[in-house]
Order: structure tokens, then C-alpha cells, then sequence
């Protein structure tokens, strides 16, 4: 709940000596920043009052929408670029929209209000889980940047979006599953009520005419979930067959169509007993434990594939020197294209004008940033910080570094390296062994013993033995493990990684970003005057900072202090600031800037008031604070560690010895950083790669586990099969544990259903088990299963 | 006891619809997002409110 002193659109504590107030339905709020109080008068305005009142959590900091973002967004009104990020109907143009900033399901309500209520817009469907927006417009009345900047005006920064394929199939997955679960779910009912009919029938007495009935109509109502909801456990099986493999679903298919078929047979010459309930009910679990387990999956990747977002979209093209907006896929070479401040660059290409610096660190692993001056090479998909750059294009963006990467990427994405399921080897066993007992029971009865109740004896088998337990025993535990981490903030998107994960032998760790925390912060500040002290000096330099955009800069920006006004700021590009402060003159910037050059340290940023060298700064990209214990532990838990850089500069090796870690391998292209984990792998090692830049992404394939940090790139999220979304690297001992828990318990359930089985079967077998006490049986131990694996929730 | 010969069949078509309904359900995405449809009780009633002190006011 706001209280007063806390910001009443985000609740983030207001800072001290801000003032900005407004009256909401009569009564004065206070806010943190002229953004979100720009939002909530946004909101107020338009009678959306409610998103207040309902909403479940806070809205995130609003910023205000700067000018910047608004000629951004007016690039995707041009026809070649809208083209591309959408598609036409026939009730208009239909694109999806990634949003970011959404917290609750207010927010998406919010959202669809706000847009529906504009001019030319046909439909508005927001799903709060992903934070889609999907939105069908009439280009002609209203164009996409203006209702855009409607959402930015509500705090929520929407970007295009392109779904990949495997998205789409995983949706049209998720409602078969839906689909067939109401069958199978309300199917069973009804052949539960029928089937209570029937066994009291058994008890006070039935006449043959109403049994025969009730037989017939439950047959009726069994068949479509046969047919239909069962279909998947068919096809499955006959596709394990058929390559002459075995797998769990063969089993379950085997008992399927033998108790259906039986029953049929019992129907259809009005002999022995029906089983159709215990068909529906037997389809109908497993379809609910197959269901939340891929809609598991099924978030955590919805919440990670913003692939898209890192291909630049937009590009301004200089045509006869005036800049025009494009597509950034049109761009051939030898054109010109203007990049501003702060854009990603569209295309590989060499500098003709401009003078900047840009980062490459998601396509290097480099972090610092390079310098760019006419001459130098500039690649896709880096960010430009400072300076306004034109560049020839020299390649296509498909041919550039960057389409070189994703192209590598999906290669690999294949070579995944395979693991034959747990239950899949028991599965084998299993069903070999129980097709020769039932034969042999059915062979040994129909000679021997009674040929009558030979039919009966082998379906007692067949039903006491019913895979149910064993099939439930590993999809149910690893389900209950994927809740338990999810709630932990441990996103998985492929769950064999629980079945790896406990036989872990090499980890590698990406650098920067991964081991270090992928940004500048102060390592050593050095004094030269009397008088001075580092606070004051760091807060004087942060004064003029905050006016840069460059990297060097944020490392500053927690020693800001409101009392330390500097005017007249000045930049240079690439090199330093300079300001007026108490009627001086100061200098903040490289060695070379402040002619500093006689400081033999290896200081990054130095400070000079009227020319008097004040300080010198020191800048790292430190280590995450968690690493050292976590890299011990690992070690100490016998696995081997490693580091896979991009980064040359020898960094790497230090952090390595800081760390005692022997295995380095500097320098890395991501080809490089895939073959030397393909070698690891073919060397017997079950690896873990951990990274977070585009260039760690294809060799994520290549190891057996991938693990990404939220801070990290998208498309690293995208392609990694776990993420730690507290970016917190300790969390990896979670995730061990978590998976060592859900082998465990996986072995327990397994143990419980062998051991049932082994009890059963010689009874089944000589016939003591008559098939009612068969189901009961299957019944109470796929019971004990789904509840043993439950425990693990409660961990 | 011969009524259930009608009365089976009638359920059976009750349960027929009930099924056919859920398809559309699945299919016109109202599966899609469980969050946001849990919250649309509320915004509606408002809007309706709301729409009334319009019509008072008028």
C-alpha cells in the first residue's frame, strides 16, 4: 500500500527534496519522478482511475518519453519496415507487440483500454503472462508510432515482435492438450457415474437388459477418448515400434487398448466385466501431469524468446543526404546510413564521418568500449554510446557477424547432445518382461489349467501391472521439481536438464558479464591534493557524468549528490567533460584529455579543477560477489571448472588465478567457444555452460546444460535451457540441489512401482487377483507416486 | 426404470455441447491468459457503473 513517502504510481521510496505532487479522485499524491507522475495524470485523464484500484503490484519507474524514442518509434511507420513486423488482415494490420514494463494483469487491462479506446484500432489482446500485445490497426487512420507513444505515455515500452515458428507450434501444442483434456476429464465422469451403476448393479442385482445399456453407452462415450485423447500415447508408441524401440508410452498403450479391447469383447458377447472407467481415469491423469508439465515449459519460454529484439529493425538511411527511414534488412553494401546516439547499428560496415565509441561486448565478450573513428570497421548489432556516426554498409545484415552467430546458433541446435531417458531404459526391461509373462500366463492358463478364465487371468495382469505408476513416476516428480525452482526464480525451459544436472562433471564459465558483473565500477580512487576527500571528489565527477552516455559513466552514478551542481557542461566525444563548478573550471576525462599524461598508474578516468590534478579513478569490471564461494563449492563437489572468453586481453587469466581455477581458454570466436565444448563433451565430460553474451549462445547447444543470467542478452535467455532470474550466480547450487531432490524422489517413486509390481504379479499371475482388485491396486500406488513427488513442492 | 433409455441420450448431448463449447473456448484464446481473465469481473462492473452515472448525469 502507498504510504507517504513512498511513490504513489511505482511505491518506490520518494526521494528527499522532490516535490511532485498530484490530486487523485480529490486527494494529493505524492510521486518519485516527474515519469510516473506524468503517467498516473495520463491515466487519471483518460477515466482509468480503476488500474489503481485493482492492480496486485506495483507499476516499475516510469520515465519520461524522450524525444529520442519518439523519432524511433516514427521509424516504423515507414511502409518497407511495417511490412516486415507485420502482417495485413482483412481487418487491418495485425503485429504482436513485446511489452515491457507490465507487473500485473491491471497492467494488461490497462493496456487494452488505453489502445482500444484510440481511433483505427479493430482489436487489442494482451496476454499478462508473456507481455504480448497483440493489436490489429487501420494503418490509415492511425499510425503505429502514435499508439506506440500512447503506451510509453503509460509507462510500458512496447517493441515489435515476430514469434519464431517453434513458438507457434507450441501454442497450437498447448490447446490440443487443453482440447483433449476436457475430453478425457468430462468423459470420465460420465462413465464413473455409469460405472457406479454398474457396481451396485453387482451387488443388489441388475437386470441383464439396463446392464447391457449402461455397457453400450459407456462404450460409446470411452471411444472418443480412444480415438482422440488417447491418440498422442498411440502414436508415440507405434513411432518407438517402428524404429524398433521401446518406450514408456508402449506400455501405455499396450494396457489402453488390451482393457479397452477387453472390454469391448465383454460388451459385445455380454460376458465378464467392463473396464471403461478405469480407461478414461487412466488417460485422463496422465494427460493432466503431461499437461502442467509442458505448460511449464511452456512459460518459461514465452518468458524468455524475445529473439527479435536483438536483430535491429529499423535502420536511417542517408539517401542524396537526406536521412529516410528503412528497414534494416533492405540495406545492401555500399549505402549510407546515419547512426545516432545510443541506436544499435544496423548492418556490418566501415565509418566515413562521425567519431564515437560503441560496445561489442554481446557480440565479443569485450567489455570496455572501442573507440570508432573514420576508417574503423563497425559491427551489427553493437550499440553506438556517444557520437553520431555515418557508416557504409559493407554487408547485408544476414551476412554480418551477427546473422553469423544466430545462423551458427541454429546449427547447432541440433547436435544437442542426447540422453536415453531414465524411464525409457526401464520401459525396455519392463515390457519385455511383462510381454513374456503375459503370454506365458495367458498360454500356461488356456493349456494347463482353465481355459475359461484364461482371457481374465492375463488381463488381471495386465491391468495389476499397469504402467500407470511407472509412467506417472518421473513426468509427475520433475513437474513438481520445475514448480519448486520456478519459484525460487530458476526459469527451465527443457526439462532433461534435471535428468544432467546430477551428473555434472565440468562447468564452464563465460567472463564477462558471467564471472564479473559486466559493467565498470570504481576500483581504486587516488588523491593528489591535501583537502580533498574521494566522496567529494567521486561526487564531483558524477556531477558531470550524469551528462554522458557512456559506460564509463554509470560506474558514477551512485555518488551523485544533489548538493554538487556543475553548469556549462561541455562534451567531448570519446574523450571527457568539462564544466564550470564554484567559478571553476573543471576536467573530467582520460589521461589524455585532462594532459594527465605523467600519472603512471593505469587510471582510467582522472579529475582537474583549474587545471590542478585532483584525483585519479581506477575502473574494473569486478567479480560478482558470490563467485569465489561458489567456484569453491563446485570444486569441492568434484567438478572441474573452467572459463570460455571472448576477451583476449589476458583479464581472464588473472580472474583465474584469483579464483584458483586452472582450465582458460582466452580469446574465444563463439566457432571456437562451440568446438572447444564439443571436445569436452566427446571426451566423456557432461558439461555446464554458463554465459550471458550472443556470442555464448551457440555453444549453449553444444553442452549438455546451458544456464543464462537474466541480466544477460536476450537472445543468450532465449537459447539457454535455464535462467536465473535473481541474477544471482549462487543460485547454480540451487539448481543442483533441486536437481539432485528430484532424482532422488524419482528413484523412490520408481522403486515403489518395481517393488508393487514384483508383489502383484506372481498373485496376478495364479490368478488370486481378480481384476477389480487389480485397478484398486493401480489406483492406490499411482496415488502414492503423485503424492511422493508432491513432497517436493514443500522443500 | 425404462426412462433412462431417453434420459442417457439427452445427457449425452448436454455433455456433446458442453465439449463443443470448450473448443470454441480454446480456440478464441480464452485460454490464454488465466491472470487477466480473473480481473475482467471487476473492470466490467465499473465500466457498467460508471456508463449508469452517465445516464443520470445526462
Amino acid at each position: 500500500m502507498p504510504s507517504a513517502l513512498s511513490c504513489f504510481h511505482c511505491q518506490l521510496p520518494i526521494p528527499p527534496e522532490t516535490q511532485f505532487f498530484t490530486d487523485i479522485d480529490g486527494t494529493p499524491q505524492q510521486f518519485c519522478c516527474a515519469g510516473c507522475q506524468a503517467v498516473a495524470q495520463t491515466i487519471m485523464a483518460q477515466g482509468l482511475g480503476d488500474y489503481y484500484r485493482f492492480r496486485t503490484k506495483a507499476a516499475g519507474r516510469a520515465e519520461l518519453v524522450p524525444d529520442e524514442l519518439r523519432a524511433q518509434l516514427k521509424s516504423y511507420d515507414n511502409p518497407d519496415v511495417l511490412a516486415e513486423i507485420s502482417d495485413s488482415t482483412t481487418q487491418g494490420q495485425r503485429i504482436e507487440l513485446s511489452v515491457n514494463g507490465m507487473s500485473c494483469a491491471a497492467c494488461a487491462w490497462l493496456i487494452e483500454k488505453q489502445l482500444s479506446q484510440q481511433a483505427g484500432v479493430q482489436q487489442v489482446h494482451v496476454n499478462s503472462g508473456t507481455a504480448r500485445c497483440e493489436l490489429v490497426w487501420q494503418p490509415a487512420q492511425v499510425q503505429l508510432s502514435a499508439l506506440l507513444e500512447q503506451l510509453s505515455q503509460l509507462g510500458y515500452q512496447a517493441a515489435p515482435f515476430v514469434p519464431d515458428q517453434e513458438e507457434q507450434s507450441f501454442k497450437n501444442e498447448l490447446n490440443a492438450y487443453l482440447r483433449r483434456l476436457a475430453v478425457s476429464g468430462i468423459m470420465s465422469m460420465q462413465v464413473m457415474m455409469l460405472a457406479f451403476g454398474l457396481y451396485f448393479g453387482e451387488f443388489s442385482g441388475i437386470e441383464a437388459q439396463y446392464e447391457g445399456y449402461l455397457r453400450w453407452v459407456s462404450l460409446l462415450m470411452t471411444l472418443p477418448v480412444m480415438a482422440y485423447a488417447a491418440r498422442p500415447f498411440f502414436t508415440s508408441a507405434w513411432r518407438a515400434l517402428h524404429s524398433r524401440e521401446l518406450n514408456m508410452d508402449v506400455p501405455i498403450s499396450l494396457a489402453l487398448l488390451y482393457t479397452f479391447f477387453a472390454s469391448v469383447y465383454a460388451t459385445v458377447f455380454d460376458t465378464g466385466e467392463v473396464y471403461y472407467e478405469s480407461v478414461c481415469m487412466f488417460v485422463f491423469l496422465l494427460q493432466l501431469g503431461k499437461f502442467f508439465e509442458f505448460r511449464a515449459r511452456k512459460r518459461a519460454r514465452d518468458a524468455t524468446s524475445n529473439l527479435l529484439k536483438v536483430l535491429p529493425v529499423s535502420a536511417t538511411l542517408l539517401q542524396d543526404d537526406q536521412p529516410v527511414a528503412t528497414s534494416a534488412r533492405k540495406l545492401v553494401a555500399g549505402q549510407h546510413i546515419l547512426v545516432k546516439a545510443g541506436e544499435t547499428i544496423p548492418a556490418d560496415g566501415e565509418v566515413v564521418a562521425g567519431n564515437s565509441s560503441t560496445d561489442e561486448s554481446m557480440l565479443t565478450g569485450e567489455y570496455s568500449p572501442v573507440a570508432k573513428r573514420v576508417g574503423d570497421m563497425v559491427m551489427a548489432g553493437s550499440i553506438n554510446h556517444d557520437g553520431i556516426l555515418t557508416v557504409r554498409v559493407a554487408h547485408a545484415l544476414t551476412e554480418s557477424r551477427l546473422g553469423q552467430i544466430i545462423r551458427l546458433q541454429q546449427e547447432t541446435l541440433h547436435q544437442k547432445p542426447a540422453i536415453l531417458q531414465q524411464t525409457d531404459k526401464i520401459a525396455r526391461f519392463f515390457v519385455q518382461r511383462l510381454l513374456v509373462i503375459a503370454t506365458l500366463t495367458f498360454i500356461s492358463w488356456y493349456f494347463f489349467i482353465d481355459a475359461e478364465r484364461a482371457f481374465w487371468v492375463t488381463l488381471s495382469v495386465l491391468v495389476a501391472t499397469c504402467p500407470c505408476a511407472l509412467s506417472l513416476a518421473t513426468p509427475t516428480a520433475i513437474t513438481c521439481a520445475l514448480a519448486q525452482l520456478n519459484k525460487q526464480g530458476i526459469l527451465i525451459k527443457n526439462q532433461h536438464v534435471l535428468a544432467f544436472l546430477p551428473k555434472l562433471t565440468q562447468v564452464f564459465f563465460d567472463k564477462t558479464g558471467t564471472l564479473t558483473q559486466g559493467r565498470f565500477s570504481i576500483a581504486k580512487v587516488n588523491l593528489y591534493q591535501a583537502g580533498w576527500t574521494e566522496q567529494a571528489a567521486l561526487g564531483l565527477i558524477a556531477a558531470l557524468e550524469r551528462h554522458s552516455e557512456h559506460p564509463i559513466a554509470r560506474a558514477f552514478a551512485n555518488y551523485e549528490t544533489p548538493d554538487v551542481v556543475a553548469s556549462d557542461i561541455t562534451l567531448q566525444i570519446g574523450q571527457g567533460l568539462t564544466a564550470s563548478w564554484q567559478q571553476q573550471q573543471v576536467k573530467v576525462g582520460s589521461r589524455a584529455f585532462c594532459q594527465a599524461l605523467d600519472i603512471t598508474d593505469t587510471a582510467q578516468v582522472v579529475l582537474q579543477v583549474d587545471d590542478v590534478l585532483i584525483a585519479s579513478v581506477e575502473l574494473a569490471d569486478q567479480l560478482r560477489p558470490e563467485v569465489p564461494a561458489l567456484v569453491q563449492q563446485l570444486q569441492q563437489a568434484g567438478l572441474k571448472t573452467s572459463i570460455l572468453t571472448g576477451d583476449g586481453s589476458g583479464h581472464g587469466e588473472l580472474l583465474a588465478r584469483e579464483l584458483n581455477i586452472t582450465e582458460v581458454y582466452q580469446g574465444c570466436s563463439p566457432e571456437q567457444k562451440v568446438s572447444t565444448i564439443q571436445q569436452a563433451v566427446s571426451a566423456g565430460e557432461t558439461v555446464l555452460m554458463i554465459g550471458d553474451g550472443i556470442n555464448d549462445s551457440p555453444c549453449f547447444h553444444a553442452a549438455q546444460v546451458s544456464v543464462a543470467l537474466d541480466s544477460g542478452t536476450e537472445l543468450s535467455k532465449n537459447q539457454a535451457d535455464v535462467v536465473l532470474l535473481h541474477n544471482d550466480l549462487a543460485q547454480l547450487q540451487q539448481l543442483l540441489a533441486g536437481a539432485r531432490q528430484a532424482q532422488a524422489v524419482v528413484r523412490q517413486n520408481l522403486w515403489w512401482a518395481a517393488g508393487y509390481n514384483l508383489v502383484i504379479v506372481p498373485l496376478a499371475v495364479c490368478g488370486f487377483v481378480s481384476p477389480y482388485i487389480a485397478v484398486i491396486g493401480m489406483s492406490f500406488s499411482s496415488i502414492l507416486v503423485v503424492s511422493n513427488s508432491l513432497r517436493l513442492l514443500n522443500k | 426404470m425404462s426412462i433412462i433409455y431417453v434420459l442417457i441420450p439427452i445427457a449425452i448431448l448436454f455433455v456433446a455441447i458442453g465439449l463443443l463449447i470448450f473448443f470454441w473456448a480454446v480456440r478464441s484464446k480464452q485460454f490464454d491468459d488465466l491472470d487477466k481473465e480473473g480481473f475482467s469481473i471487476l473492470f466490467d462492473e465499473q465500466k457498467k457503473k460508471q456508463r449508469q452515472d452517465h445516464d443520470t448525469d445526462a
